[in-house]
């Protein structure tokens, strides 16, 4: 622990340096461009290593990124990377944040809870007009796929950094994206087009479809208002209560009915499109193992699919793509049955939490081809030129205790912090620091810990040591659930689902349980440290009686209890 | 258990050995020979006696409550094998109530001394198991013999207290024991640290002993501390009391103030001892300990920037400062339950031991009050006897306002705290990290009283007042007090006023607070300041 306090210490004068020599030097290195912090090893390659514009192309000037911590974080990287400007707009509670003090700018827009600052469009909106931003990177949730703000800033003649107004709103309406996606030829659940009319019709509907259904709210999300039925009488029941609660929940009854499709797999593809027509898929990502529908562990590849699956996947997020004129970096979910049968879930309009899994395999910076695509500029991959290269694992760390219901938030100050990000192949891309606080205000994720390997058993074991090496104090976090899924024999295999965490632990986790030889290993490695611990107390600098030390040192004895059994050593 | 037996086996093969060399000698010696093999059997049979003290069946008794022997303490308590025991054979020499048919070797304490992490300690651990630990004349001397031979020596006593009193067959003879051990107790006041661990019950005059050291731990659920007990009490004040309610650890931790931290069972106690004993020196001639630290002494701490909220109302932990600041986040706390509005403690600083003083912003708003400034003050004139250089951490709005602090004196304890710190001559190292108001300020080791080395951070306020008390008298009856408010804040409420006057030494970035001080604390290791001489000062008690 002190070696790496030592090495942050030193980290930021080396940064320092760095700038000094690149201010004396006018020097160009893009070593020089970037903060050591995000600079990543990927064995002997640049972390974009297939990353493409023209050298001397348009660019904006400023960009306000209208989010916080992690993502902000993100795209001040790239934009730092690239020389453009940004400006950050923070909450009050958010003032000495690290995406606040990482922007050119930052802005105040009001208290603390979101609904008053981060979903503030009228404060953003000045804020851009005070800082004469060019563009906004909405970054995930908050405005990101908010239609009406997209659209006050075309109105502004400010860039939206992502998709039209119009494939926003398209894809964001259930109903209407699978309208759309049948007629690009996407494959989709067996399901009844539109919305269903009262129990009688489902019950009816159902039957057609032939059990297990689903029956979910139109307008619904994170699994509020979505029931599985496996009969009649179940049929019943749910629609009513989905109803019920769709009602409360979204003031939007509209109820939807599809065939429930068993242990499926929750894989994704990434795709990019530009102004022009162009699109691009960047392959899929394997985002099974979750818990209340909010994904724990992605990986990419998927272990699962090949090679024409992931090709007729990525052809169909593609047409979907183009067929609702998208210009900028989406996703496409999909629900892939143990036949390899893969259907259509919906279309996320925004970047993407898991990106970087994307971006490691493939070279690519999302961020920087949006910052491009939003500018106007063509895409200059094409498709052949996406490689799968090696493979990327993300784990999300949360400040929640996995104990609880696969993991109940938790929140409290970072005493103690420091990321694995000096381990090779090792990415975090995170938003606080130590001494940040986790409130009750945003989300509590602490990190995105991304691994790679040159293939899924080296990103594995490289994750493995990650975990291991990173040091969280002060609050409740869930690296010992992730820790346990990382060597789980299912996982390790590959044999995952959306079932994943409730089928390998049906009791909840329970923390890792210890085999024999590692509770004398623990058993061990405490007494090394008491005994280390009572030899450093006897190592005084200036007391003069401490003659009887050295002799008595060699002939501890030392008991302990643990896990109630007692250790002699 | 294994020291007794090793004893034992060493006074076998002397036996051995002298056997050999008696018989070579022939015949007319047998009978001399007979004289002192017995001899030597009757001293291995009272030790073996003295190792039992009350014997077995009262052991059992002692470990069936959750307790130790008075033995088994002490081999916890000090360095394997470095126990050394005084006064294995004397005896009480009390004839009355057929007391001279009961005597057991040793009496009713163990005395002696040890080492603890290799440094000296003399020690006494009462005997529960021999007539319940009473105190006896034989039991005073053997504990004063002790308490003499380290005022003699310059080391540390500890006494680990079990005991039911006074002995009531002897009378007068235990009551000048208590004074004996008393007057030795205030003799080495100041002198050496003394220590008293309540490892059991402690009533009637010998809490008094207790009370004269200079720290007064308790183990939980098995130790009492009171001048009378529950049946007394019933019988004078018709109060129905409990004796954990009236002088158990929790009691005494949080509302009296008598203990000053409270442990779990006997074996968490004693280890802990040993590590607090760690931070003191051996007397008041030799300097604060240091030991080898691994914590690098310029560490920045991020952390620390973002420590203090931005709005000044809001509270914070004042530990996470203390933690951040000091070696490897070790913070031994005192009284951490009693007075929470002030945080007391040791710590170390690139492994010299220091006294750490700090408001504590989230109790009471780190306001000063009666017991928040006896505590201090205590801790503050312990730190300054014995060469512990004194870290202040300062966010205190002022003193508690209300009757009942005014009609419990305030004015003369708070004196205490002002006096504690004007009188310390060790080097003194004060960071206002926010709040320094009134009065208050003053107190807490500002530059004023001899302050060696006093920082502001970014977010510091030295001011006389918050800004609306200010503004209602400066301005008294005016209509914008907004404005005028405003105005306030932006003269004052901000490390300026203070640092244009010398009265900080400088403004400093948090992060860099842990290097600051270890940089000071190493010019200031040469600090020579002494107050003039006088008999004894006339501290307001």
């Amino acid at each position: 622990m002190a070696a790496s306090m030592r090495f942050h210490g030193c980290k930021t004068t080396i940064q320092e340096a760095l700038q000094q020599y690149a201010k004396a030097a006018g020097s160009s290195h893009p070593l020089l461009k970037r903060t050591i912090y995000t600079t990543m090893k990927l064995y002997d390659r640049e972390q974009y290593w297939n990353d493409r514009c023209k050298p001397d192309e348009a660019k904006f000037n400023k960009v306000l990124i209208a989010n916080r911590g992690e993502i902000a974080c993100r795209v001040i990287n790239t934009c730092r990377r690239l020389g453009i400007k940004t400006v950050a707009v923070h909450s009050e509670a958010d003032s000495l944040a690290v995406h606040t003090r990482s922007a050119d700018e930052a802005v105040c827009i009001g208290p603390a809870p979101s609904s008053e600052s981060y979903l503030r469009m009228d404060k953003i909106l000045q804020a851009i007009k005070d800082t004469g931003a060019e563009a906004v990177h909405p970054g995930y949730g908050f405005l990101s796929e908010n239609t009406t703000f997209a659209a006050k800033l075309q109105e502004m003649g400010v860039a939206f950094v992502g998709p039209n107004s119009e494939s926003i709103k398209a894809m964001g309406d259930k109903i209407e994206s699978k309208r759309i996606a049948e007629k690009a030829g996407v494959n989709l659940i067996p399901g009844f087009d539109g919305a269903v009319r009262d129990a009688d019709h489902c019950l009816e509907l159902a039957n057609q479809i032939g059990y297990p259904v689903m029956i979910k709210a139109s307008a619904g999300g994170g699994g509020k208002g979505m029931r599985i039925a496996r009969n009649d009488q179940e049929a019943r029941t749910s629609f009513r209560l989905c109803t019920e609660e769709a009602k409360s929940s979204f003031g939007d009854d509209r109820m939807l009915i599809e065939k429930y499709i068993e242990n499926p797999r929750h894989i994704e593809i990434q795709v990019l499109c530009d102004k022009h027509g162009n699109s691009l898929y960047l392959h899929e990502r394997e985002c099974s193992i979750q818990r209340r529908n909010q994904k724990v562990i992605e990986e990419a590849p998927s272990t699962f699919l090949d090679e024409e699956t992931r090709k007729a996947m990525g052809e169909q997020a593609c047409r979907l793509a183009n067929a609702v004129g998208y210009d900028s970096a989406g996703t496409v979910e999909f629900l892939v049955d143990k036949n390899k049968n893969f259907y259509f879930l919906e279309m996320n309009t925004r970047l993407q939490v898991e990106h970087p899994i994307t971006e490691m395999i493939t070279g690519v910076d999302i961020v920087h081809q949006m910052l491009r695509t939003a500018k106007g500029h063509r895409l200059m991959h094409s498709q052949k030129d996406i490689p799968i290269e090696g493979w990327a694992i993300e784990c999300r760390v949360y400040a929640e205790d996995p104990f609880k219901n696969f993991g109940m938030p938790s929140i409290g100050r970072l005493s103690r912090y420091v990321e694995p990000s000096h381990i090779e192949n090792t990415r975090c891309d995170s938003g606080i620091m130590e001494g940040s606080e986790i409130s009750i205000y945003y989300d509590p994720m602490i990190c995105k810990l991304v691994t790679y390997g040159r293939d899924r058993d080296a990103a594995c074991k490289t994750m493995i040591k990650s975990l291991d090496s990173y040091v969280i104090k002060g609050v409740t976090h869930n690296i010992p659930l992730l820790r346990d899924i990382l060597t789980e024999s299912r996982f390790v295999k590959g044999d995952i689902s959306t079932n994943y965490l409730p089928e390998v632990f049906p009791d909840g986790f329970k923390g890792k349980q210890l085999s024999m030889t590692e509770k004398q290993e623990l058993a061990a490695m405490a007494c090394a440290i008491y005994l280390k611990d009572e030899d450093r107390a006897s190592n005084y600098v200036n007391q003069k009686r401490c003659l009887l030390v050295v002799v008595l040192r060699f002939s501890k004895q030392v008991s302990l209890i643990f896990c109630s059994a007692h250790y002699s050593v | 258990m294994a020291a007794l037996i090793r004893s034992v086996s060493k006074c076998h093969s002397f036996l051995h050995n002298s056997v050999l060399l008696q018989v070579t000698r022939g015949a007319k010696t047998m009978a001399n020979v007979e004289l002192t093999l017995d001899v030597k059997r009757r001293i291995d049979l009272t030790r073996q006696q003295a190792l039992l003290g009350g014997g077995q069946r009262r052991i059992d008794v002692q470990h069936k409550k959750g307790k130790l022997t008075a033995r088994e303490r002490i081999n916890l308590l000090v360095d394997e094998d470095s126990f050394v025991e005084y006064d294995m054979f004397l005896e009480h020499n009390c004839a009355d109530f057929g007391m001279d048919k009961q005597k057991y070797p040793g009496d009713s304490v163990v005395t002696g001394r040890g080492l603890i992490h290799g440094r000296t300690v003399f020690l006494f651990s009462q005997d529960f198991t021999v007539f319940g630990g009473s105190l006896s004349g034989a039991h005073a001397k053997k504990v004063c013999k002790i308490m003499d031979q380290a005022m003699l020596v310059g080391a540390p006593v500890i006494g680990l207290n079990d005991s039911g009193g006074a002995r009531i067959q002897e009378g007068v003879e235990s009551l000048a024991g208590y004074a004996d051990i008393f007057q030795r107790n205030v003799e080495s006041s100041g002198v050496i640290p003394q220590i008293s661990m309540i490892m059991g019950p402690c009533a009637g005059g010998a809490v008094y002993s207790p009370a004269l050291t200079d720290f007064t731990f308790m183990v939980k659920d098995t130790s009492y501390l009171f001048i009378t007990g529950p049946d007394v009490v019933k019988s004078v004040t018709n109060e129905d009391v409990t004796q954990e309610e009236l002088g158990g650890a929790k009691t005494h931790t949080s509302v009296s103030g008598v203990a000053h931290k409270a442990f779990d069972n006997d074996v968490d106690a004693l280890l802990n001892l040993r590590e607090f004993y760690n931070f003191l020196p051996l007397n008041n001639k030799e300097p604060a300990p240091i030991r080898v630290c691994e914590d690098p002494w310029d560490r920045l701490v991020p952390g620390l920037d973002t420590v203090v909220p931005l709005e000044s109302t809001a509270a914070y932990d004042m530990h996470d400062v203390i933690t951040g600041v000091i070696d490897e986040q070790e913070f031994f706390e005192i009284m951490p339950n009693y007075a929470r509005n002030l945080i007391v403690g040791f710590a170390r600083m690139n492994g010299r031991s220091v006294g750490i003083v700090g408001n504590q912003p989230k109790v009471a708003a780190g306001c000063l009050d009666i017991n928040a400034s006896v505590k201090g003050a205590r801790f503050v004139r312990f730190c300054d006897a014995f060469n512990i250089p004194i870290i202040t951490f300062v966010d205190v709005p002022g003193f508690l306002p209300g009757t009942s602090q005014e009609y419990g004196g305030i004015i003369r304890h708070g004196a205490k705290l002002l006096y504690a710190f004007a009188e310390a001559t060790v080097p003194k190292v004060t960071i206002i990290t926010r709040k320094a108001y009134g009065g208050a300020y003053d107190v807490m080791s500002s530059k004023h009283l001899r302050g060696d080395i006093n920082y502001a951070w970014p977010t510091a306020e030295v001011a006389v007042m918050g800004a609306k008390g200010a503004v209602s008298i400066i301005f008294r009856g005016s209509k914008n007090q907004q404005d005028q408010e405003a105005e306030y804040v932006e003269k004052f409420a901000n490390p300026f006023p203070a640092a244009v006057r010398g009265f900080v030494d400088d403004i400093i970035e948090p992060r860099t607070t842990r290097m600051r001080i270890n940089q000071d604390l190493s010019v200031l290791s040469d600090k020579k300041l002494s107050n003039p001489w006088k008999k004894h000062s006339n501290m307001p008690l």
